[in-house]
């Protein structure tokens, strides 16, 4: 009975009893939706849509807000192409210059935020027409064709259902998590959400944290962006565009406290786990793709709405 | 000997302080860039680009409205483009195909701009939550719908007398549209500076606890903000409307983000502060022509719109910037 009732309480087995009602169903009446090509396809926006989830939720952790998560995606995505296609650069190298920059991007953010004392929320809207605005000056909105094959490749391979972009964000997955539960940092970080004067107090080094986080969510970002260039095998500047709404979704969804302190890496997953779902599900079903923006505003309204319930503090 | 300092000190002092106010220096700077396009771009002069000039500001200047009136509560009204979009084309909708006359339509619009916005407010004081999380939300709502009830048509056959509006200009030069907004910030001056209302809005939003305790009713004040900043949104859209001479879903961008810049900016710029209970109708007209004037004059230099939107950020970043230096600065003095 207390197994049952610890289960419950935590954040991720009511959106785990969720899913599976939902896959069952849509399993059930639909048979497309079991098709290797479908789950395929399910399991790539999910390697995506992980990652921009996740990079979101470290600066949620810290009770800020990083409104230029697809901005950075988007720099970095168009970099990274315009690397291997311009200058030539090879693949690794092409890769450590995405993450150099994204970090770069990141450390901005974090740096800004901190020493000015300004709401996140205004210095990352600033940024993110910064970023935004440079990608689209550096590209004038071409997109940048000549990605090496192997990257295109990579893309796109997969075996059976699983596509090989999983691994990259299996892997990012794994590290956040033990990240946030292991790791010294990832500790603090939880620790400045939650009461940033109390963390101070206990002789955290608040700025070193933010900063981090803010590292930490670009480079995610940055990830992401690089796994798009793969699977669309062109350097889109409008990479990152529509990742703003599903990078808050997913974490409020998956129980995160906006004011801080709290986050689920596997809530945020099976909160990311639910959109593809459903978006997976509307295909299926013909509905209008539009439905979905409606679909996912409602969702966040009502996740917010049931954690006030759960914490009417 | 305490008797002639204290005559001395009682000299009378020019006081020159509102020389230094924010509001007189967004001017100088404004008249000093406008001064500099004029003469070293040749196209920003000519009576053609100041009347698109000036047809940009109205807008421009009513979309910061809306965003500012959520500012003064301590609030922020993300859903300002998708408002502005969804009212439209309620309007657009009730002048094509309803055949309803202009004033009736426009009617309509604002209505459903005060609808939206007093959803925006209602959820906000319920869920006890930021308006900030209330109103991501709602912008993919009302998107979503909008585009799902119109199956993402415009409505391009507007009544003349509407599209007319657009065209409209005075002295050759100026569009006409700027009066209305002129006429709409006046309004909003006197809201915040002469009614009850509005005193109590600028009290809930400086200090709501004690805003409560002085018997404001703070909740209704938000909802009333929420509704008015919707309603000031339909009336952004429906200026837009008129100058594209069509009722378009995308006229705002994706989910409506493109008014986002533009709506902080003014109002920030302008000196409303982002924690609330400061505003300024003259600052966000102020800081929407800094903004239209750089912007168009940057065009005209042929820098490109999309360093543009870079630029733009990059002036958010340091008006905030400056904005807080400002303040830090007033609180060392007060100290």
């Amino acid at each position: 009975m207390t197994t049952t009732l610890a289960l419950l309480r935590t954040d991720w087995f009511s959106l785990a009893i969720a899913f599976a009602v939902g896959a069952t169903a849509l399993a059930l009446t639909q048979p497309a939706f079991l098709s290797t090509f479908n789950l395929y396809v399910m399991l790539t926006a999910f390697s995506l849509s992980v990652l921009v989830a996740l990079s979101q939720m470290v600066i949620l952790a810290i009770g800020q807000l990083n409104l230029s998560v697809g901005a950075i995606g988007g720099l970095v995505a168009v970099t990274f192409a315009g690397a291997m296609d311009v200058w030539g650069l090879p693949i690794p190298l092409a890769i450590l210059a995405g993450l150099l920059l994204g970090a770069l991007c990141g450390a901005i953010n974090g740096a800004i935020t901190h020493w000015t004392g300004l709401n996140a929320f205004v210095v990352t809207l600033a940024t993110l027409s910064i970023f935004k605005g440079i990608t689209i000056g550096v590209t004038e909105a071409q997109p940048f064709y000549g990605i090496p094959d192997a990257v295109k490749a990579f893309g796109n391979a997969r075996v059976g259902a699983v596509p090989y972009l999983l691994l990259v964000s299996g892997l990012a997955v794994a590290a956040l998590w033990v990240f946030m539960r292991r790791a010294v940092l990832g500790r603090q970080l939880l620790a400045v959400g939650g009461n940033r004067h109390a963390a101070e107090l206990s002789g955290i080094d608040v700025g070193r944290v933010i900063i981090a986080a803010h590292v930490l969510s670009a480079l995610l970002a940055a990830i992401a962006g690089m796994l798009a260039v793969a699977r669309l095998q062109i350097g889109q500047p409008t990479i990152g565009d529509d990742w703003l709404i599903l990078s808050f979704a997913a974490p409020v969804i998956g129980g995160a406290i906006l004011a801080g302190g709290h986050v689920s890496v596997a809530g945020t997953c099976l909160g990311v786990a639910i959109i593809v779902l459903i978006n997976n599900a509307l295909v299926l079903l013909n509905v209008d793709p539009f439905v979905v923006q409606l679909l996912l505003g409602a969702l966040i309204l009502a996740a917010v709405a049931l954690s006030r319930f759960r914490d009417p503090a | 000997m305490a008797e002639r300092v204290a005559v001395a000190d009682r000299r009378v002092r020019l006081d020159l302080g509102w020389l230094a106010s924010n509001e007189v220096g967004l001017a100088l700077v404004t008249v000093g860039f406008f001064v500099l396009f004029w003469t070293i771009t040749p196209g920003f002069s000519s009576p053609f680009n100041l009347f698109a000039l000036t047809r940009v500001l109205a807008i421009d200047i009513v979309i910061g409205f809306s965003m500012m009136v959520v500012l003064v509560t301590g609030g922020l009204n993300l859903a300002v483009g998708a408002i502005g979009v969804a009212a439209v084309m309620v309007g657009g909708w009730a002048m094509q195909v309803a055949g309803l006359p202009l004033p009736l339509a426009a009617a309509a619009a604002l209505l459903t701009g005060a609808a939206l916005g007093w959803i925006n407010g209602t959820a906000t004081v319920v869920m006890r939550v930021h308006s900030f999380v209330v109103t991501l939300a709602t912008m993919s709502l009302f998107f979503g719908a909008m585009i799902v009830l119109t199956e993402a048509r415009a409505f391009n056959e507007l009544p003349q007398s509407f599209t007319r509006l657009g065209t409209q200009r005075s002295f050759g030069f100026v569009s006409q549209m700027i009066f209305l907004s002129l006429a709409v910030g006046v309004a909003l001056w006197w809201l915040f500076h002469h009614t009850v209302l509005g005193r109590q809005i600028l009290a809930a939003g400086a200090n709501p606890k004690a805003a409560r305790l002085s018997g404001v009713p703070v909740e209704r004040t938000i909802v009333t903000c929420h509704a008015l900043s919707g309603a000031l949104a339909a009336l952004a859209g429906l200026m837009l409307a008129a100058r594209n001479g069509a009722a378009l879903p995308s006229m705002a961008g994706q989910l409506g983000m493109d008014w986002l810049l533009p709506a902080f900016l003014a109002p920030v710029l302008g000196g409303t502060l982002l924690t609330g209970g400061v505003v300024s109708v003259s600052g966000t007209i102020l800081g929407a022509t800094l903004v239209v004037v750089l912007s168009n004059g940057l065009l005209q230099l042929r820098v490109g719109e999309f360093w543009v939107q870079a630029f733009l950020g990059l002036i958010l970043l340091l008006a905030v910037g400056l904005d807080r230096l400002r303040a830090h600065l007033i609180e060392r003095r007060r100290r």
